[in-house]
């Protein structure tokens, strides 16, 4: 628990020094709770992600950082490796393949690359992953780019 | 109008994280959470029946293992006595191959009180904080755990304020927020050698794996959990400067008939150590493991 507070407290001082550097990610740690933080991310460009800004919501385990924070979509997306209810994300290193060299910026970037670059091949979301897989690119980019533009951009009046 | 259910699902999201146990007929709310809450429960069971680091056995626990198995196993559990006489088990979880050489390791200074050794790990120690530094890796991300390793390193040198008693060492190697931190530690430094020399494991890892240095590193060595072979045992052997002996126990057998048990000696590569003495004498490993077919446990010799 000490180790655990100890270790957020000096990510927490890196994203201060970092946000210049990584204007994509935008990661806040809750007032009153440092076990809690939510990253507002940059769809990246070239996708139909693009032009979106996403919400991430953390909780962050008291044995972090031996085991993995969760990590889920608050925004909606249409996304192979997404769940599209409840935003819960398929990706290794919140799995099995985490480690504590990742950090929870560097984890933002791995969830910023998997939004470019999406795995149909084990999906959390099968409509999204079946278009994909059946090869219709363009069937996926149409719907994953109006969630985007439906969920998260910001309304025009 | 799948837009306005947005909200609502994210409501149901909350009711969901609340209740840990999903009925059967709940499958849009099963996910990845609940399988690793599951193997956690599975780990926990296998907690109870190994420690961490257990209790030093006589040799004939490990024949007993054996009682009605492989006779060429029995013969070599018999010649494994002409040189052993007792085993330390470890717990099958992933980590026993960094485990067995943590307590191996500690244990043999607790006792030799070997100063030299101890101030030579450090050396090697710092120069592999230097090698994650010039890989990229943030000083926060490891710093802890280095800070835990020398810790521990310094409390089994007697005469210190700090100094710990064998039956303490056994404690801490039990306590998961020390022995776990020690882990991690030397995967750290086994990930950090490999990647240094990438171009020396490179053809090892592909041999294993298939996958390029950084990937093997990502997924096999630095998670927690990743079973170790020799390219981890290389790496780390050579990163600390430390020798480890590793005595095979399988079902092999030679033609001529008798039964030998072989071992393999991992010797640091000398070329890189920054601290080599220089000597001609052949270093000898005071750190023996025993390897079955996926798993490491301490071996005590006569």
């Amino acid at each position: 628990m000490q180790a655990s507070r100890a270790r957020l407290f000096k990510e927490y001082k890196e994203v201060q020094r970092e946000k210049i550097a990584d204007p994509d990610i935008q990661l806040v740690c809750d007032d009153s709770n440092i076990f809690k933080w939510t990253a507002l991310i940059k769809g990246p460009s070239e996708t139909p992600y693009e032009g979106g800004i996403f919400q991430l919501a953390f909780a962050v385990p008291e044995q972090y950082p031996l085991q993995p924070p969760q990590v889920r979509f608050l925004t909606k997306i249409f996304h192979p490796n997404v769940h599209f209810k409840t935003g819960e994300i398929c990706l290794d290193i919140l799995k099995n393949a985490w480690s504590p060299a990742w950090t929870l910026q560097s984890v933002c970037r791995a969830i910023i690359a998997l939004m470019a670059h999406p795995e149909p091949d084990s999906p959390l979301n099968c409509d999204s992953g079946n278009l994909l897989r059946s090869g219709d690119i363009r069937g996926y980019q149409s719907m994953a780019r109006m969630y985007t533009r439906l969920a998260a951009m910001p309304k025009k009046g | 109008m799948q837009n306005q259910e947005g909200p609502k699902a994210d409501g149901e999201l909350e009711a969901a994280a609340s209740t840990p146990t999903p009925e059967f007929d709940d499958w849009p709310n099963f996910g990845d959470d609940d399988i690793m809450q599951q193997q956690s429960a599975i780990r926990a069971e296998e907690a109870d029946k190994t420690p961490f680091v257990g209790n030093k056995e006589p040799l004939s626990s490990l024949a007993a293992e054996y009682k009605s198995g492989s006779p060429i196993l029995l013969e070599k559990i018999k010649v494994l006595g002409e040189k052993y006489d007792a085993i330390r088990r470890t717990r099958g979880d992933g980590n026993c191959f960094f485990r067995s050489f943590m307590f191996s390791y500690l244990e043999h200074i607790l006792e030799s009180q070997d100063r030299k050794e101890v101030d030579h790990v450090k050396v090697n120690v710092e120069q592999c904080r230097k090698t994650l530094q010039s890989l990229g890796y943030a000083d926060f991300t490891f710093e802890d755990f280095f800070a835990l390793f020398l810790e521990q390193l310094e409390s089994v040198l007697q005469g210190n304020e700090t100094s710990i008693s064998q039956d303490e060492l056994l404690l801490r190697s039990r306590d998961q927020s020390i022995s776990d931190y020690v882990v991690m530690f030397f995967r750290f430094v086994t990930s950090g050698e490999i990647r240094r020399r990438s171009e020396f494991f490179e053809p090892f890892i592909m041999g294993l794996t298939n996958t390029t240095v950084e990937q093997f590193c990502k997924s096999s060595v630095e998670p927690m959990g990743e079973e170790s072979d020799h390219v981890h045992i290389t790496a780390l052997s050579d990163a600390l400067g430390v020798p480890i002996r590793v005595v095979y126990l399988d079902r092999s057998s030679c033609d001529s008939g008798g039964v030998s048990v072989n071992h393999h000696d991992f010797i640091p590569a000398v070329g890189d150590l920054t601290n080599a003495s220089g000597s001609s004498e052949t270093v000898s490993p005071f750190i023996t493991l025993l390897y079955r077919p996926g798993h490491y446990d301490i071996l005590y010799p006569k």
